[in-house]
């Protein structure tokens, strides 16, 4: 079966129910264009968990439907990215806590093993530079709360939104990240 | 804070480059560093390690997360199930009173308790038992298909009964609430492989050996119908998909012209 196989689309069903008022439609729209905008940066985040693609759709799904709750419930829209970062990290770490229960035996997989796909795929570690396995070795050594400031960064949160969702200081965020960058450099210098 | 005296710490230049620095800080960082070229040096070396970390990543990555088209449409299906089964949010938790609401909670969480365990003993899940007959309910069940062109279903056999895993059956059995009678029904897929229907739990029904008239055999007519329809060009796969996952018994009226089954199809259950 190819790739493309794989892929498994839901049939929607063509009737929207009477109930289902234009306002919850304009809401459901809202929550799938926040979907496609940040569904990559939320994937990548979700992967510093060691979570595998898969189980990552899974919880960015959970993520999106909470947030067509929180919205239809006239709840905060103010920073809506900053509420799905939080809402993801949490849920991720359940996700996590429940898979390490369920296989006890296997070891959790650091940033270096990013399991977007499970298994070793020979051709990227043969494609992986060295500069590229010298910094995921940095960054996996990194203490965990260091790793997630560095992830949520990347992924363009600023400082305050960071300590909002790993509740810092805004301090413990300029100083995990300064930290982070300096081993970084450093690696880089030998 | 003196910068004039003192370099200045990765920290305090991190702030720089990310423009968190504000007022009196933001001016003396800048005194400093047009005069000192060793924190320039320093500040140059810091965004070099955030270039790496960001190409690094990018080739981590990029590539391999794939197309959002899959998970969008079930994130859509999900809503619209959400968005169907839950109270408008003006009538939700927040329209009403706090005390109101507690109370009203534990009230339906008593009542609940008590026709649980009145009715359903035993039962791990609060779901009603379904009486399914012959529409699955869509909520369970909204189909889902893998992405195959026509070319490629109709290119493979005309796969029949093809047998779902013990494990997913169960599974079904489950999400449906069906418990100590499983052999009164058959577990089916809503939208036949034939069709390019997925081996997935949204797409599994249990089709109770009970129906009489809209039965598995005629649904099968209505596959077949569907199928033959697909691949000589005169019907839309995805339209196809989309009808049967709907409703099927509307299907087969609508592509059968009629408002029973046919009774060839009834009497292959006969035979």
């Amino acid at each position: 079966m190819s790739s493309q196989d794989s892929t498994i689309l839901p049939v929607l069903r063509a009737t929207t129910t009477a109930e289902a008022g234009d306002s919850r439609e304009r809401l459901q729209k809202e929550v799938v264009a926040l979907f496609e905008e940040l569904r990559e940066p939320l994937l990548r985040y979700l992967a510093s968990f060691g979570l595998a693609l898969p189980d990552g759709e899974e919880v960015l799904q959970e993520v999106f439907l909470s947030l067509f709750q929180h919205l239809d419930r006239g709840k905060s829209r103010e920073n809506l990215r900053g509420w799905l970062f939080r809402v993801a990290h949490n849920l991720a770490l359940k996700r996590r806590h429940r898979n390490r229960r369920d296989l006890e035996a296997q070891a959790e997989p650091g940033v270096g093993d990013l399991a977007i796909e499970p298994g070793p795929n020979p051709e990227d570690q043969m494609v992986r530079s060295q500069t590229q396995r010298r910094l995921l070795a940095v960054i996996q050594a990194l203490p965990e709360q260091d790793r997630r400031c560095l992830f949520l960064r990347a992924e363009g949160l600023r400082y305050r939104e960071i300590a909002g969702i790993l509740d810092m200081s805004l301090g413990a965020v300029s100083l995990s990240l300064a930290r982070s960058l300096a081993r970084i450099a450093r690696s880089a210098e030998r | 804070m003196k910068y004039e005296d003192s370099h200045l710490s990765d920290q305090q230049l991190l702030l720089e480059i990310e423009n968190e620095l504000t007022g009196y800080d933001e001016k003396l960082v800048h005194a400093h560093l047009d005069t000192c070229w060793k924190c320039r040096t320093r500040r140059q070396e810091l965004e070099t390690a955030i270039a790496d970390f960001v190409h690094s990543r990018q080739q981590e990555f990029d590539s391999k997360i794939p197309p959002a088209a899959g998970p969008r449409a079930l994130l859509k299906a999900r809503l619209a199930q959400l968005a169907a089964s839950e109270p408008s949010g003006l009538l939700s938790w927040h329209g009403l009173d706090r005390r109101f609401a507690w109370a009203l909670a534990a009230t339906i969480c008593g009542l609940l308790a008590v026709v649980s365990f009145l009715v359903r003993p035993g039962l791990n899940r609060s779901r009603k038992p379904a009486t399914i007959v012959s529409i699955p309910d869509s909520r369970l069940t909204p189909g889902a298909a893998l992405l195959l062109s026509r070319q490629t279903v109709c290119a493979q056999a005309n796969t029949k009964n093809k047998a779902v895993p013990v494990a997913l059956q169960r599974r079904v059995f489950e999400e449906y609430g069906i418990v100590g009678e499983p052999r009164a029904y058959e577990v089916d897929y809503l939208i036949t492989p034939a069709l390019g229907g997925a081996d997935d739990i949204h797409n599994l029904w249990p089709h109770s050996y009970s129906a009489t008239v809209w039965n598995a055999q005629v649904k099968d007519a209505l596959e077949d119908r569907l199928r033959e329809m697909v691949c000589d060009g005169s019907l839309d796969l995805a339209e196809a998909q989309r009808a049967i996952a709907s409703n099927w018994i509307a299907a087969y009226k609508k592509y059968f012209h009629t408002d029973e089954p046919l009774l060839t199809h009834r009497q292959e259950r006969i035979q």
